[in-house]
């Protein structure tokens, strides 16, 4: 099982002193929380992708490769890739380079965003979401599974004789995550494809995500990829720690009252009971965290939220230490236990080509 | 004998509100009416001011408490809706379109509805034609013709007074919409409404 954070790239006010980082300093202190999260020993880091202010993350793949050149173990992935807006062309060529750059270290998670003005300022209609996300993945694959593409859609100039490059690495491409809050139809467009399905599950109760990781778990063995057991589910999660939990509490409280999401709105305690939002200790982090076992499921990937809400980059790193010291190591030990033999382990580009390099063998033997 | 169900919906604030007052004159009078019909009724009430923080608090997260959760629910998968608000300045209340802004645009759509409304004056009854009326025709549920508004003063009308026959009129014309729907229009699914993928991607399969 794989460990992580994700961050939405926001710059905002810290509500305890007033102060506004800059962009140049938030840019700098999430590469300082990527290559911490490697330190304390996490496997994944995950960036969003925003077209508007308050955030700066435009461009992932220019970060990631950035980071990716300072770590040697770091998996890198998205929080989401806009895969309505961006052009699959693009999305093809930019996360096969980053994954050559990476030595494989590259999978990505696609979003459909929740910014309504993002579609027009790409040309897009907002209404299109779902066709658009079903094209364009469509076309995504095409590009990355087949050498010469003839293509033709509804939403971008057609394609003849084209062919992506660079090819993806090994002829394996990035692993995708799909990633939805509350479209079942995108949990449906994971299974189809076999793919992974990553659940947000910080702004919605449990219930939900237990639904749409349900519903895509039988879709996955409907389109015959496996058991519903053996598909690859991804959670979000949402925690502040310290050793003390009234500390963590006093402490983070400000920080979410005035959280751009969910700030203003219900208490910490409600939002703590009616979503997965964790405040304590260490220890109440990973009694909650394998509490999420008990209603998806053996699942492959688990990231949590640390870093937005203008927490200073000190607490950030701060929290990746207990998260990587005192939570990580008791997790993965827990959650591997509890495991079955047959519930595959998280997807890494080596064990993808050596699963390619088996399954091919095999065939040859078959046809033989 | 059919057993329907009547969703409640009762923006009153003050307790005891001549809101819930009028809410349950209307409930009780379209029972007996669904009886005279031949069905059987249960009735749930949501009663919006136990909501009310928790409809403040779903406009800023977007997601529902459990307990506005089942609130929803209980509305949104009703065979007929009884929906009474009093009257502010000039229109419906803010708490009773809070948590019609919180319904899936399509949630309501064909539900026959009784509207009502309440205020000090016989002054505000239009609020059920110019107001009430309209946002349930943008919901594309199904208003009965009778609209039924309680001034103050109707509550010391005796028996001959007007409100007891607008009631009695009211909900005959949602016992027939009720009592006249068919078993099977329920409010749909997303998980088992979806398109299958092969469907969806149509000819790029």
């Amino acid at each position: 099982m794989q460990f992580g954070i994700f961050t939405v790239s926001d710059i905002t006010t810290d509500p305890t002193t007033g102060r506004t980082p800059s962009e140049a300093e938030r840019i700098q202190a999430v590469v300082a929380i990527a290559k911490k999260a490697e330190e304390v020993g996490l496997d994944v880091f995950a960036l969003g992708e925003h077209h508007n202010p308050p955030f700066f993350s435009s461009s992932p793949t220019t970060t990631l490769a950035y980071i990716a050149a300072q770590t040697s173990t770091l998996q890198l992935s998205t929080s989401t890739t806009l895969i309505t807006t961006n052009d699959p062309v693009k999305i093809a060529e930019d996360y096969a380079m980053l994954q050559h750059l990476a030595g494989g270290r590259v999978d990505l998670m696609m979003g459909r965003g929740n910014t309504g003005p993002v579609y027009p300022w790409f040309g897009k209609d907002v209404r299109d979401g779902i066709p658009l996300a079903v094209e364009n993945y469509a076309l995504l694959r095409r590009l990355w599974d087949t050498e010469v593409v003839d293509w033709s859609g509804r939403y971008r100039t057609p394609l003849q004789g084209f062919t992506s490059t660079p090819r993806p690495l090994d002829g394996v491409p990035p692993f995708v995550w799909h990633g939805s809050i509350r479209s079942p139809q995108i949990a449906e467009q994971a299974a189809y494809y076999g793919d992974g399905y990553f659940a947000n599950h910080i702004f919605w109760p449990e219930e939900h995500t237990q639904r749409m990781v349900e519903f895509y778990r039988g879709r996955f063995a409907h389109h015959g990829h496996g058991d519903a057991d053996q598909a690859i589910v991804g959670l979000g999660g949402q925690v502040f720690m310290r050793k003390n939990s009234q500390d963590a509490v006093r402490e983070f409280r400000p920080y979410f009252d005035n959280a751009p999401v969910y700030g203003h709105g219900p208490s910490l305690e409600d939002f703590s009971r009616e979503t997965p939002l964790t405040v304590g200790s260490p220890q109440q982090v990973i009694e909650r965290t394998l509490g999420f076992r008990d209603y998806v499921g053996d699942y492959q990937r688990q990231l949590f939220l640390l870093d937005h809400a203008g927490l200073p980059l000190k607490t950030v790193l701060e929290q990746l230490d207990l998260l990587g010291e005192e939570v990580v190591p008791v997790l993965r030990r827990e959650f591997a236990a509890l495991r079955p033999a047959h519930v595959p382990d998280a997807p890494t580009h080596t064990a993808r080509v050596a699963a390619r390099r088996s399954g091919a063998a095999a065939e040859e033997l078959t046809v033989r | 004998m059919t057993t329907r169900t009547l969703a409640v919906l009762s923006a009153g604030l003050s307790t005891p509100s001549s809101t819930r007052l009028l809410a349950d004159r209307l409930t009780a009078a379209t029972v007996k009416a669904l009886r005279q019909r031949g069905d059987d009724a249960t009735v749930e009430v949501v009663e919006l001011r136990e909501h009310a923080r928790a409809l403040a608090d779903h406009l800023v997260t977007g997601f529902p408490s459990t307990a506005l959760r089942g609130a929803i629910d209980t509305v949104v998968g009703a065979d007929g809706l009884i929906a009474v608000t009093p009257v502010f300045s000039a229109s419906y209340s803010g708490l009773f379109k809070t948590f019609i802004d919180v319904l899936d645009p399509d949630a309501l759509t064909g539900r026959p509805t009784l509207l009502g409304a309440t205020a000090g004056s016989a002054r505000h009854s239009l609020v059920l034609e110019h107001a009430m009326r309209p946002l349930f025709a943008y919901l594309r549920a199904v208003p009965v013709p009778t609209a039924v508004f309680a001034a103050a003063e109707d509550w010391g009308d005796g028996d001959g007074g007007a409100l007891a026959p607008r009631i009695q009129r009211a909900a005959g014309e949602l016992a027939d919409l009720v009592a006249g729907r068919p078993a099977t229009a329920r409010p749909s699914d997303p998980f088992a409404d979806f398109v299958p993928f092969d469907q969806l991607l149509g000819d790029q399969a």
